[in-house]
């Protein structure tokens, strides 16, 4: 299943206070960091290449249908 | 002469002055039944307020007039704040109205302080029962009416802030009796988990008290507390308070601040994930320098830069062993030399003959010794052998025989019993001259 945003970036803060924590070795710091790098790049392009969801309102059949809010 | 009696001008204006002093009567707030209500041409306000048993005149001055938000009338109860002071060119006294509002909400009012007070001793406005609302919503429920300007304001701040996340309007009555259970009704619905919604927006635009009642409605209150969603109440304007605004896990002053509390701003996350990306980068880099430096301070070190100064090191420590050991072996040759020289000096060496002179000499005497002591014991020996000859001369059998005695053998064995012989036996007889072979004839028993 594909990580949803919210979970990737919890994810991505999380590695960097682990390492900013300075508890991290050498080996594993680059790893982590590859990874953080890695998720950061997915986070983004999540952010900035979705296209605009659309509106849904439920209706008294209990179906969601789109919605248009009228000016 | 001082004139005993004072003009009504004089009276009135003292009677004001006490008015105006008092600060009780500075700030007074009323409820009453408007009457006489008579709204003069140039904009002022007059009327008489009253209750069961008492009156009193009341004017608002224009200035005041224009704030009211409905249209005074006569048996209107109203509720009113002002000043209490005299009018001297009539000799009265009255209210000066400042605000007026409609009466009526007292009961509302009531109710709402009565649900408050027992919702809050249930703890339902406790912070410990608010769930925080996610900070990235995927999708936000809204439960408002769908027409109006509530709606709107929250869909489009959504889109402009935050466009990839998706809204799901849950339609509800928002005003009259129907409201309340209507929007309990969504807001099962909308927490029924069927939608997957990270937060719930309730609310609905401004409007008078008894518009937004429905959200001061205890089944909307329990709904919302009992909700597993998070939900951001946004009831009316920022100075509207409803009880949902009290119970829900977030209050927003107005539905568009609904919608900004619940959703962040792509710029927001952008801003966010390049902080860390900044961060990552400063870190690795720095992590990065810090080895270079360790590597730097080793490949730096004076053993790494003059490999040979290992060797010069190690050949001095050679040195120095090879000085002891060389000390040693000359300590010990010196010795030795010192011992040789001693030897060479020696009167042996030097005169090695006398070695054998002395050992001549011992040999001439050990000779001396021998032959002297070899004398002694000839001489001892030679008187012992002539002793033992005479004993040996005495116990001789041929001298024995000699006197005439014979010895008798028979097959080499000497009889000295002549039980051991018997008739026919052949005996040798020896003679001190000559031997015999003789039979024997009888054996004679003594």
């Amino acid at each position: 299943m594909e990580k949803s945003f919210e979970d990737a970036l919890k994810e991505l803060e999380a590695i960097v206070k682990e390492l900013e924590s300075g508890n991290v070795e050498l080996d594993s710091a680059i790893d982590k960091y590859t990874e953080a790098m890695k998720l950061a790049k997915y986070c983004s392009e999540k952010l900035n290449s979705a296209t605009e969801k659309v509106n849904k309102i439920l209706t008294e059949n209990k179906e969601l249908v789109d919605f248009e809010i009228s000016d | 002469m001082q004139e005993k009696y004072l003009k009504i001008s004089e009276l009135n204006t003292y009677i004001k002055s006490i008015f105006d002093e008092n600060p009780y009567l500075n700030k007074v707030y009323l409820r009453g039944e408007i009457s006489n209500f008579k709204n003069h041409s140039r904009g002022h306000l007059y009327f008489t307020l009253k209750d069961e048993t008492s009156r009193i005149n009341a004017v608002m001055f224009y200035s005041s007039a224009i704030t009211l938000k409905f249209a005074p009338e006569d048996g209107m109860n109203v509720l009113v704040e002002g000043r209490i002071s005299c009018y001297p060119a009539q000799g009265t006294y009255q209210i000066y109205v400042d605000k007026m509002e409609p009466d009526g909400l007292g009961e509302l009012y009531v109710k709402f302080e009565e649900l408050k007070e027992k919702l809050s001793k249930e703890g339902l406005f406790l912070p410990e029962h608010k769930k925080p609302i996610p900070r990235i919503p995927k999708r936000v429920g809204v439960i408002t009416a769908p027409t109006g300007a509530a709606i709107k304001d929250i869909i489009s701040t959504i889109k402009r802030r935050f466009p990839i996340c998706e809204t799901i309007l849950f339609p509800a009555l928002v005003q009259g009796k129907d409201a309340a259970p209507d929007i309990v009704r969504q807001i099962k619905e909308a927490d029924s988990g069927l939608y997957d919604l990270d937060v719930l927006i309730v609310g609905r635009g401004g409007g008078s008290i008894e518009d937004l009642w429905a959200f001061n409605e205890e089944i909307v209150a329990r709904a919302i507390y009992e909700a597993k969603t998070p939900i951001i109440s946004a009831v009316g304007h920022e100075i509207d308070f409803t009880i949902a605004d009290f119970v829900a896990d977030m209050r927003a002053p107005t539905p568009t601040g609904a919608a900004e509390m619940a959703v962040p701003t792509t710029t927001e996350i952008n801003n966010m994930l390049n902080s860390y990306e900044i961060r990552l980068n400063e870190f690795i880099n720095n992590l990065l320098h810090k080895a270079k430096l360790r590597i730097d301070n080793i490949t730096s070190s004076y053993i790494l830069k003059n490999p040979l100064s290992l060797y010069e090191l190690k050949e001095q420590k050679l040195d120095n062993f090879m000085d002891i050991l060389n000390n040693n072996i000359l300590k010990r040759l010196a010795n030795y030399k010192l011992i040789l020289n001693n030897l060479k000096g020696s009167y042996i060496l030097k005169n090695p003959l006398s070695l054998f002179e002395s050992e001549k000499e011992k040999l001439i005497y050990s000779e001396k010794n021998l032959y002297h002591n070899i004398h002694n014991i000839i001489l001892k020996n030679e008187h012992s052998y002539e002793m033992l000859l005479n004993t040996l001369k005495l116990v001789n059998p041929l001298n024995i025989l000699a006197q005439g005695y014979s010895l008798v053998t028979k097959e080499n064995t000497l009889i000295k019993d002549s039980n051991n012989l018997k008739p026919k036996d052949i005996v040798n007889i020896k003679f001190a001259k000559g031997k015999v072979k003789a039979e024997i004839k009888e054996v004679l028993n003594e």
